[in-house]
């Protein structure tokens, strides 16, 4: 007999209950209604959306726009907790081997055709075959559809973390009509079933959206909650267009152009801010901005050297210049609003002690050779924080050297440890929002972004990595995690400065944009 | 002529091959592939491996370029990795963009550079003369990304009177292509009427020292006749291989402005191809480009067979 | 008078009418009549500061272009900082100053290079038949290529570096320097001098370093002069897309392209240097003109 998972983790509250609870408590209120409708919405987004195809691309711009109009199964809510989406409610079997959902009634594709489980088959089929986080699949036996509105999926062996991935925002399993299965990468025909089908999309002008109007919202909320709960189009319209240039984005908030921007430059903020037609919603905790050490290389291999660069780190400064201004100092891998949040290893963060790092220095033997930060202009922050980390490295005698690459070979660089570079510059955005255990990753093969040693792991974070992933109960993967996160900062496999804000902004009389990840259109509307 | 035209289109296949094999042995030689971009900010190298070897990049360079030849000779410029759109449909789509900015780019420097350069001629040295000449001189001299700030900062940040960028089609708005168009098409432009006022300055002083000029004027011919029927009609024929060189520079210009202003057309494709390493849309869409631009110069050099009589008869 | 001593340009009659009265060296009535000539004189003063501050950079310009200084940032021009600072604080001063040098030091290599290179190809393309065919089919495809795209594709290929920039933007220029050198090694080649001393049995090299390759300077020099202005401005966007020398290195491209996102609230970030491309290039442009107007023999003996 399967039973409805019940509290199974911090992270994933049953499913089921969530939706009981959204559904019958608050039962008095009646679900969100628009309290006006009508409107083109202009968001001026930052970077060029190339294709619509979510199961094939991992781009934050491909995200912002393909998540308004494609839904999955299960996804996160608020408070990044799994939740069904499409499926009416799902259940565990006790052996972790079969998991069952139950689809929602009167679910229609934008171009007419009800959604039945035989495109949930054959949207994972193609998942299977192309989708960028596939791995997933690695313990899935198969998937079946028993009648129209079930979808089985049985395991070969249990994996208590399979939700967490399935219901992850990074690169979806979103659900498209079944004549799509066999469509080839980044050629999906861009037909989904959430509140907004796609009217147009010139790449590198806009994308434009329209509300759809056979939109069945999920009953089982009142509220949108993070990607799913009960949604709602209340623009006409929404296009979102590509302005890649800073300034033009401030500008084009200020005349009313652009009606919501995202990622303003602080310099520009001083003056939004006394503008009463705009309002300055900052998203907190956009990505965490780290360096990632060179193991196998010297001098980068000794530990000593890394404590030296360590101690030697003035967060607040990095942080500054990297953001102008916009960031929080942040302990880790996960933020303090997230219940894995740990600060282990906290003694190790920002010491800023010149005095200890010569100390360090000099125990370890350091020559004077040079010492690469290997950063791109792509991404300004990771360049403004190589900036000024290599300056701080200079005041304690380490010859620090930039080498400013673009993104695309910055990233082919750092996967081989013998292309001449001690510190790689990147960001992780999604992962800590997803969980520990997606941030992890990073640490452990084959995604190592710090090189281990002569290809031999740290044993110690092995451990701790496994057990993260294999304890049962909840509360030892939360403290393998934090044992993890003390052993990355005591041995210096990760510099993380700290996490950064993502400032947007939208005309005053936009209502009910609230930041998230993603910009989400349903639930908005224009006051006036 | 028609023989001309032919032999000339049939010298211009080699320089194409050679432009392909630059182009697609340039591009492999370009350290990052599109995996990192498909892949975006924070992928794992196991998702990275994927992604190439689903998009076939761990095949060996020969095999790769076999099979894009192959499928070349078949008149199959192959598909854009990232966009998801076939080479020619995504040129397609950017080309008119780009033509419609470049056609409005021209009208702008055929009007203002031949004006001030007839005037400048037949006012040599004076006033008016030096004017046009200190503003060609500015002209050629600014670099168009800087005009294209300014004017942004002037226009658009301070004044409001313009988007700062974007584009709308003439075909869906008329008034709305102007509005995202002119900023782009100045910033565009400027360079080339300086150019061509120069041009056409020094083109006139020649013509209107000719002898049969000085014989119409003093037929008693009114000046006005003279100096449009006569001068301007023969000074036309060097001036039609500049604007033939001004068309080839103002899509190559295209490159920046688009970037400025955002403008969705063949210079922002291409640079960003380049930079996602898009590699089929870089080969295909580069090849499809200087094919373009050989045309061009083709149908320049015929244009001035037709006005230039003698070329005609001298050509073998 | 033997034949190697044949008029060493083509316009040198044009000198006796000038000067009828006292006959002086080719190159010092050039240089005198350079001298009298208004434009070039203006184009030698802008671009005299350019070079004067390049040359000078180390004394006007001690504080470190790279130095930061975060308590400095977003200052506008004013008694303590000149040109004021960017967003790290920076002198702008010092960075537009030591841009100067880059520029100046690209300019000049590219110039070299399309010399040496341009020449060779071109003298080897003109004079010698067999090699014609081939040498100018890679030329013409290389010229197809919009410029800016094939300079993009050579530094993206050989990583953003001052070097590497040199060597993209000579790539892109020395086909068009090639095809000018040859046009003329074409018409001097048929030159009755030319042949006389093919007919007197002098090789090949002999002929094109002291028959074909003096004549065909006039040209060259004044490509040249123009070709110092496009490398300048071409480094210029390179930088600004991104591309070119790798910041922190203060290039003018540089320097706008970080201050382009504060060109609202910090505009000087952007004006300064671009004014000073402004300058070299228009500088260059007048001294071009200059040359041209002087060295070229048609347009001369119209004035």
């Amino acid at each position: 007999m399967e039973k409805a998972i019940l509290a199974r983790s911090g992270l994933a509250a049953t499913v089921a209950c969530v939706a009981m609870a959204f559904g019958t408590v608050p039962a008095l209120a009646a679900p969100f209604k628009c309290p006006r409708v009508g409107g083109d919405f202009v968001f001026g987004q930052e970077a060029n959306v190339n294709s619509l195809d979510q199961p094939a691309s991992n781009t934050i711009s491909t995200r912002n726009v393909a998540m308004n109009i494609f839904e999955t199964l299960i996804t996160r809510d608020e408070n990044n907790n799994p939740i069904p989406d499409l499926a009416d409610s799902y259940t565990e079997s006790p052996d972790r081997l079969t998991y069952t959902f139950k689809l929602r009634n009167g679910v229609k594709f934008h171009n007419g055709k009800p959604m039945t489980s035989a495109d949930v088959v054959a949207s994972f089929d193609r998942y299977a075959r192309l989708g960028l986080e596939r791995g997933m699949f690695k313990n899935v036996d198969k998937w079946e559809a028993p009648d129209a509105s079930t979808f089985i999926i049985r395991m070969k062996e249990a994996q208590p973390t399979f939700i967490e991935l399935l219901s992850s925002f990074s690169v979806p399993v979103v659900i498209v009509p079944a004549e799509q299965k066999d469509d080839a990468p980044m050629q999906l025909k861009t037909i989904g079933t959430g509140p907004w089908q796609l009217v147009d999309f010139v790449p590198g002008s806009h994308v434009k959206l329209k509300r759809y109007d056979g939109y069945t919202p999920n009953t089982h909320f009142e509220e949108r909650t993070g990607f799913g709960g009960y949604k709602q189009a209340c623009f006409d319209t929404v296009t979102f267009r590509i302005v890649t240039e800073p300034g033009a984005r401030v500008a084009g908030l200020k005349t009313g152009e652009l009606q919501g921007v995202e990622d303003l430059p602080t310099k520009a903020l001083d003056d939004l801010k006394k503008d009463k037609n705009i309002a300055i919603v900052p998203l907190l905790n956009w990505w965490i901005q780290v360096a990632a050490p060179n193991t196998s290389v010297a001098p980068t291999d000794n530990v000593l050297f890394r404590k030296a660069v360590q101690a030697a780190l003035d967060m607040d400064e990095i942080m500054d210049a990297a953001t102008d201004g916009n960031y929080r100092l942040n302990v880790g891998f996960q933020y303090p609003n997230q219940p894995s949040y740990t600060d282990a290893g906290k003694e190790f963060y920002n010491i800023k002690d010149p005095a200890k790092a010569k100390q360090l220095l000099a125990q370890s033997g350091y020559k004077g050779e040079p010492v690469v930060l290997l950063t791109n202009k792509d991404y300004a922050s990771m360049y403004n924080a190589a900036l000024v980390m290599a300056e701080q490295l200079k005041a304690v005698g380490i010859k620090a050297e930039l080498k400013v690459v673009d993104w695309p070979t910055s990233v082919n660089m750092q996967l081989k440890p013998d292309t001449g570079w001690n510190f790689f510059f990147t960001g992780y955005g999604t992962q800590p929002a997803l969980g520990a255990l997606a941030t992890m990753q990073f640490f452990t093969p084959p995604n190592a972004n710090y090189k281990p040693k002569d290809g031999k792991d740290d044993p110690d974070l092995m451990a701790a990595w496994n057990d993260m992933n294999s304890k049962p109960d909840a509360k030892d993967r939360q403290a393998a995690f934090a044992r993890m996160q003390a052993l990355i900062y005591e041995r210096v496999y990760a510099l993380p400065f700290g996490s950064l804000t993502k400032v947007q902004g939208v005309r005053a009389n936009v209502q009910g944009f609230k930041p998230f990840r993603i910009p989400r259109m349903s639930n908005v509307w224009f006051s006036n | 002529m028609a023989g001309v035209i032919l032999r000339r289109l049939a010298g211009a296949v080699p320089v194409l091959l050679i432009v392909s094999l630059i182009t697609f042995g340039m591009m492999r030689l370009i350290p990052g592939d599109p995996s990192s971009v498909i892949g975006g900010l924070s992928a794992t190298p196991a998702q990275l491996a994927q992604i190439r070897a689903d998009l076939g990049l761990d095949e060996p360079f020969f095999l790769q370029m076999l099979k894009w030849y192959t499928a070349l000779a078949h008149g199959d410029l192959g598909r854009s990795i990232l966009l998801g759109q076939d080479v020619v449909g995504a040129t397609l789509q950017r080309l008119p963009v780009t033509l419609a900015l470049s056609a409005y780019a021209l009208v702008i420097t055929v009007v203002f550079g031949l004006c001030s350069g007839v005037f400048a001629a037949l006012r040599q040295n004076t006033v008016i003369d030096q004017l046009a000449m200190m503003f060609a001189m500015l002209g050629i001299s600014v670099p168009n990304f800087f005009l294209g700030l300014l004017m942004i900062i002037l226009f658009a940040v301070r004044l409001g009177w313009l988007p700062t960028g974007g584009y709308i089609a003439f075909t869906d708005d008329p008034v709305g292509w102007l509005r995202t168009s002119t900023m782009p098409a100045i910033s565009l432009a400027l360079l080339q009427v300086g150019l061509l006022a120069r041009i056409t300055r020094s083109t006139m002083l020649e013509v209107l020292r000719q002898d049969y000029i000085r014989t119409a004027r003093a037929k008693g011919l009114p000046r006005r006749v003279v100096v449009m029927k006569h001068a301007l009609a023969n000074a036309l024929i060097p001036i039609t291989t500049v604007v033939g060189i001004i068309v080839s520079l103002l899509i190559s210009g295209s490159v920046v402005t688009e970037t400025l202003f955002s403008i969705p057309g063949m210079g922002q494709l291409l640079t960003q191809a380049v930079l996602n390493r898009d590699y089929p849309m870089v080969q295909g869409g580069l090849l499809l480009t200087t094919a373009f631009l050989v045309m061009i110069n083709i149908a320049v050099d015929a244009c001035y067979a037709l006005l230039d009589p003698r070329v005609r008869y001298e050509s073998p | 008078m033997n034949l190697p001593d044949a008029p060493s340009r083509p316009d040198a009659e044009a000198d006796i009418q000038d000067v009828p009265i006292h006959r002086q060296h080719p190159a010092w009535m050039t240089l005198r009549r350079l001298f009298r000539h208004q434009l070039f004189l203006t184009g030698i003063g802008l671009f005299g500061i350019i070079l004067a501050a390049a040359i000078l950079a180390p004394i006007i310009a001690p504080v470190d272009p790279t130095k930061l200084a975060m308590r400095y940032k977003f200052r506008p021009p004013d008694g303590t900082f000149i040109f004021g600072t960017d967003n790290f604080g920076r002198s702008l001063w010092s960075r537009v100053i030591w841009g100067a040098q880059l520029s100046v030091v690209i300019g000049f290599s590219v110039v070299l290079l399309n010399a040496i290179f341009g020449t060779l190809i071109g003298a080897l393309a003109g004079y010698f038949r067999s090699l014609d065919n081939g040498l100018m089919r890679v030329n013409d495809a290389l010229m197809a290529f919009p410029a800016i795209l094939l300079a993009i594709g050579v530094t993206a290929v050989l990583g953003p570096s001052t070097f590497n920039v040199i060597l993209a933007l000579a790539v892109v220029y020395i086909p068009r320097t090639a095809r000018i050198v040859r046009s003329s090694v074409i018409v001097l080649r048929e030159m009755e001098y030319v042949q006389a001393a093919v007919a007197a049995g002098a090789g090949h090299w002999r002929i094109l370093r002291r028959h074909i390759l003096p004549n065909a300077m006039a040209p060259l020099i004044v490509q040249l002069s123009f070709l110092f202005a496009y490398a300048v401005l071409s480094e210029a966007t390179l930088s600004f897309l991104g591309l070119g020398a790798v910041p922190p290195t203060p290039t003018w491209g540089n320097i706008m392209a970080e201050g382009r996102q504060y060109m609202s609230e910090a505009s000087w970030i952007i004006t300064i240097p671009g004014i000073a491309l402004m300058i070299t290039v228009m500088g260059l442009n007048l001294l071009g003109d200059g040359l041209r107007d002087v060295l070229d023999p048609r347009l001369r003996i119209q004035q």
